[in-house]
Order: C-alpha cells, then structure tokens, then sequence
C-alpha cells in the first residue's frame, strides 16, 4: 500500500540510494555502539566523533566537486602537507602573523588548484595523471622548505580545532555550515548545476556551449581552498605544521566520496552523502576502537567498505 | 572470425605518417643516451663501473613492475595495488626459517597471494565494473591491513641467503636481479607482441566492445592481466627484499607511482590498447637515471620527487598531443 501511496517519497529514495543506505548504517553502527559500551553514548564521544572528523570532512568536501565532474584530485595529500607546512613555518608563534598567514594560504591553495584546472584544461590529459604528478611537486617543494616540523603556532590559534560554540566543537559548525552552502550551490546555482553536465557527458555539455573550462577551472580551486582549510585545523589541532601531514588525506578523501554514492565517472551523486560518508568512517573508526581493535584491522574494514560500496553503487552497463 | 584476429592489418590501408611521426618511436631511446651522455660528462663518476653496476641493480625491481603494468594499462586500467603486494611478498620472504630450503615455498607463497589480488582486482573490474584506480586502491589498502595485523606492525625474521644474493650481489658487475628482469621481459613481451593472447590483449585495450564483438572474452583477458601484474609485483617485492636485506612493512613504497610513471613515460598510452614492454622498460631506466644523476650532481634529494611530478605530466602531454 504504501509503495502506490508515497510515489514520489519512492522516486526520492530510488535516486538517493546512498544516503540512503549510509544513513541506515550509522544507525546500526550507533545502535551497536550504544549496546557496547556506556561511555559511547557520552555526549562527549559523540561530539568527539564529530570533532575528529573536521579535517577529512573539508577535503572530502572539494574533492566531491572534482570527481563530480568526472575527474580526481590526487594532489590534496601534498598540498596539505604543503599549506600546513608554510602555515606554522611562516605564524612561527608570532600572534600579529596568524590572518595575513591563513589569508594567503588560502590563497595559495586557490592558485595551485587552479593550476591544477588549467593544466586539464590546456593539456587534455586525465586528471589522474595532472594531479599526480602535481601532487608529487608539492611534496618535493614542501621537503625543500623543510624536512620536519616547522615553525609553531601561538596557544590561541588551538581554538579553531578545540574551541566550542554552545557546546559544540567550531570545526563541525563549519563543516556543516559549508557543506550546506556547497548543497545549495550545487542545487540552484548555474555553475552548479553546470559541474553535474559537465560530469555526466563532457562531451554533450562542450556542444551545448556551457563553460566548462570555467567549470574545470572551478572546481579544481575549490579543492584548493579545502586543503587550505584543512592544513589550518590540522595546524591547530597539532601546534604545528609537518611535511607528512596530508600523506593519508589523499586516498582517505576518496572514501567518504565513493561510499556516500557519487560515482568515479562523474555526473551522479553530491555532498550530502559525502558528509554521511565522513561520519561514517568516524564512527565505525570509534566504534572499533571501543571494540579494542587494532588498527591494522580497522584498515582492513576500511578497505572492505570501499569494495562493498563500488561494488553496490555500479549501474549495470549495457553490454553487447 | 579467428582468421579476422589474426590477421595483419593490410600494409595499403595503412595511412601515410609524417617523417616525425615515423621517427617519434625513436624519441625516448634517443633522450635516454643524450641523459646518459649528459651525465657522464657532468659527473665522470655516472660512467664508472660501480655505478653503472648500481644503476642496473636498481632498474631490475622497477623493470618487473612496469612488465605487470604495462600489461594492465594497456588493457585500459591501471593498478596501484603493487606496491601493497612488493611489501606483502617482502615480509614473506622473512616469515619462514630464513635458510634457502625455505626459497621454493616462499616463491609459492609470495605468487600466490599476488595472483589471489590480481584476481580480486580483476573480478571488481570486470564483473562489478569498477574502476581500476577504486578496486586497487581498495584492495591495496585491504593487503595492507593484512600484512600490519599479520606483522603486528613489526616485521622480523631473515631473508634467505639465496634472495640475498640474487638481489643485490653481481658477476663481473653485472647483478643477478637484472637476469631475472631480463628473463621475465623476454617472456612476457613475446607473450604480449608476438602471441595471440597478447593480440587479444591489445584488441580488449582498444575498444573492448570490437573485442567482445570479435568472440574475445574480454573479462578473462582483463582478469589475466591483473594476475599478471599482481604476480610480477610479487616477485619484484622478493627481489627487492633481497635488495634492501632487512625486512619491513614497506618494502616497495612508491613504487605504484613510479612504474605507472615509466610506463606513461614509454608510450604506454593511459586510454589503452597501445604501447609496449621494451618502451615501459626504457621508461624504467630512463627514472633510475635521472633519480641517480640527482644524486651524483649533489642535488638536493627532494628533486627527485619533483622531477618524477614534472616528467610524468610532460610525458602524458607529449603522447597525447603525438596520438592526435
């Protein structure tokens, strides 16, 4: 009765298959995870969880836009490491340092990303290989700069990573803050709606005469200021910037992606399932750790999670 | 339609090229001697013996890599797994007794659990039409976990007096691992170039519906060629640890970046269907020389990464621009 009642409820749910499915299994996770142990349920894990999650929560953000349009940005890694970097290198304690730093940071983030862009742009080869081998620049740049941690911040600028507003950790506020601006974009704006054409048939969009250098362009910058926004919370919630800082970031900004239902070849998905997709990697992360699980395994699951959800996500190719 | 497969393309059919297009084969042989020649009058040191020696003890271990690779990208994917698989058949190689009675089960070992991921990796992207940089990347990290919790994160034990040897010790100069590559190449280029698997290969590669249209079973080539590179990686990672002599959880680090890199660099086109062993196998020697040059120089050993990052994009540009 209620599949004729709710058809549109229906169509809903058949076209956001993943957050669907993410959704269902935060609650099992939660669930479990609240049987298991008391200090789970703690408000303070839970905001914990939240808390934790900042940094992969903003790369993952720009990274759902670039795989949107059917590309990848494998530079992320280094260009936190990078931004972090110059970040405590450059602050080195000095409070007076701290906004002209983070400005041109992000700055820097939208440059080199937008090289990123331009390198597509010009040279037509996949995204894959551009960023790749940016991503490779990047880290020898950062270990020109300096082979260990450098320079430190001032005790003040923990606050972007630990400070709290009503009680809740100011990183999460501004995830989900941004996640929603980003939602909106993608939804009423052209150029939003212009990174899903582009990402469904790159081809059809060129012949329509949509921007899509803008959109590339776009994009790429976009994922540069994540990173930069990234290395800024990695910088405070460490002290200091370090050349390896982002080493795991960039196949760990990927996960959250795939699993939250956006597809590799582009056009289909967006950032809700993304943000899911970070919160679940949180929590099972939690969770086992609640379980004393070592962390080998949990890298196993990880993987096991990655597999399971390329493997659901696939649409049937028609094959002759 | 089997005569269809095999049969050459008509020479007539065959459109005019232009005299760079006719000699642009030659462009990476050509720019490895100028690199050496460079080299050598920058730094006699490149030319002595020792260092030649040196160099080719390093380009054997990448070389088995970009052999498996080549294979993979030609059949359009590409695999990032062989580096998890190079450390997995490296803490193999010191998990038995140590001694070279043990070599035979190792070997076993090692091959095996290459082929099981290579199968994996081909199933995901077959069956489930995965893409080839998600299924790797996923079952690289999967190996990955494996072998920390098999490890508890420190590996011990001794690599076997025979892996020793054959990774890293010479006659008269020439190193032991450079024979393996050299059998290894000989093998899977002739199976690559001149048989009619490798024909498939290429044909799967290259549209993979004229394949299936041919009566090629597009999937079991796919799934053969990740087996392959699984199994090279495995016995890359042997070598290697023969190299390296101690034994820990990243043996083979990098090395995911740096054969799909001399890969792109020997022609071996990402969009599939093209390219060759000897030109992956130049495009090998082609790093080794530019990473030891660094060195020799006296450059900063962070240039390395940067040159890897510049040539890899440059390479791509040149093939892209030269297929259109």
């Amino acid at each position: 009765m209620s599949t004729i009642a709710y058809p549109r409820l229906r169509a809903r749910v058949g076209r956001n298959r993943g957050v669907v499915v993410v959704i269902g299994l935060l609650v099992v996770l939660l669930v479990f995870g609240a049987f298991l142990s008391d200090r789970f349920r703690t408000p303070t894990n839970l905001l914990n969880i939240v808390e934790q999650s900042t940094g992969l929560a903003l790369v993952s953000l720009g990274q759902t836009l670039t795989i949107l349009t059917g590309g990848i940005d494998l530079s992320v890694g280094s260009m936190i490491s990078l931004l972090s970097t110059l970040t405590s290198g450059l602050i080195a304690g000095n409070a007076a340092m701290i906004l002209p730093v983070a400005v041109g940071v992000v700055l820097l983030g939208m440059v080199i990303g937008g090289l990123n862009g331009l390198l597509v742009i010009t040279l037509r080869i996949h995204p894959l290989i551009v960023t790749l081998g940016m991503g490779a620049v990047l880290q020898g740049v950062v270990l020109l700069y300096s082979l260990g941690p450098a320079g430190k911040v001032p005790p003040g600028f923990t606050f972007v990573a630990y400070g709290k507003l009503f009680g809740i950790p100011i990183g999460a506020i501004v995830v989900l803050v941004l996640f929603a601006l980003v939602a909106g974009f993608l939804r009423y704006a052209r150029l939003g709606r212009y990174i899903y054409a582009v990402g469904d048939d790159d081809e059809g969009a060129k012949l329509m005469g949509l921007p899509r250098a803008r959109v590339i362009l776009f994009v790429y910058a976009f994922s540069g200021v994540c990173c930069a926004l990234t290395a800024l919370y990695l910088v405070a919630r460490f002290g200091v910037g370090q050349p390896y800082t982002g080493l795991n970031y960039t196949l760990a900004s990927i996960t959250p992606v795939v699993v939250g239902g956006t597809m590799l070849t582009g056009g289909k998905g967006g950032v809700l399932g993304t943000l899911l997709g970070v919160y679940l990697i949180s929590l099972l992360n939690n969770v086992l750790n609640f379980m004393d699980v070592s962390t080998h395994y949990q890298l196993i699951a990880q993987g096991l999670i990655v597999i399971a959800a390329v493997s659901i996500y696939v649409e049937k190719k028609k094959r002759i | 339609m089997v005569d269809l497969v095999q049969s050459k393309p008509a020479a007539a059919t065959e459109p005019k090229r232009s005299l760079t297009s006719r000699f642009s084969h030659l462009a990476l042989p050509v720019f490895l001697i100028l690199l050496i020649v460079i080299s050598g009058l920058v730094s006699p040191a490149f030319l002595s013996g020792s260092n030649i020696s040196n160099m080719l003890l390093q380009v054997a271990p990448l070389g088995i890599v970009v052999i498996g690779q080549a294979y993979v990208i030609i059949l359009r994917g590409l695999d990032l797994s062989v580096s998890s698989v190079m450390a997995t058949s490296a803490v193999i190689a010191t998990s038995f007794s140590g001694q070279n009675g043990d070599v035979l089960p190792i070997l076993l070992v090692a091959v095996g659990i290459g082929v099981a991921t290579g199968i994996v990796n081909g199933l995901l992207v077959t069956k489930r039409s995965v893409s080839p940089f998600l299924a790797t990347l996923a079952t690289m990290i999967v190996l990955q976990g494996f072998r920390f919790a098999y490890t508890q994160g420190a590996p011990s034990g001794n690599v076997p007096p025979l892996f020793r040897a054959i990774g890293s010790a010479t006659w008269n100069g020439i190193p032991y691992n450079i024979l393996v590559l050299i059998v290894l190449a000989v093998v899977f280029g002739l199976l690559l170039a001149r048989s009619r698997f490798g024909r498939e290969v290429y044909i799967t590669g290259g549209n993979p519906t004229t394949a299936r249209l041919l009566g090629i079973n597009a999937d079991r080539v796919t799934i053969i060629g990740y087996v392959i590179s699984g199994a090279m990686a495995a016995i890359a990672g042997l070598v290697l640890s023969g190299y390296v002599g101690i034994v820990d959880n990243w043996v083979g680090r990098g090395f995911e970046l740096d054969s799909i890199v001399a890969a792109v660099m020997g022609g071996i086109s990402l969009s599939g269907g093209r390219g060759g062993i000897v030109g992956g196998l130049l495009g090998a020697a082609v790093l080794v020389v530019v990473f030891n040059a660094v060195l020799l120089f006296g450059l900063p050993v962070q240039l390395q990464i940067i040159i890897k990052g510049v040539v890899i994009v440059v390479a791509a540009a040149f093939y892209v621009r030269r297929s259109r």
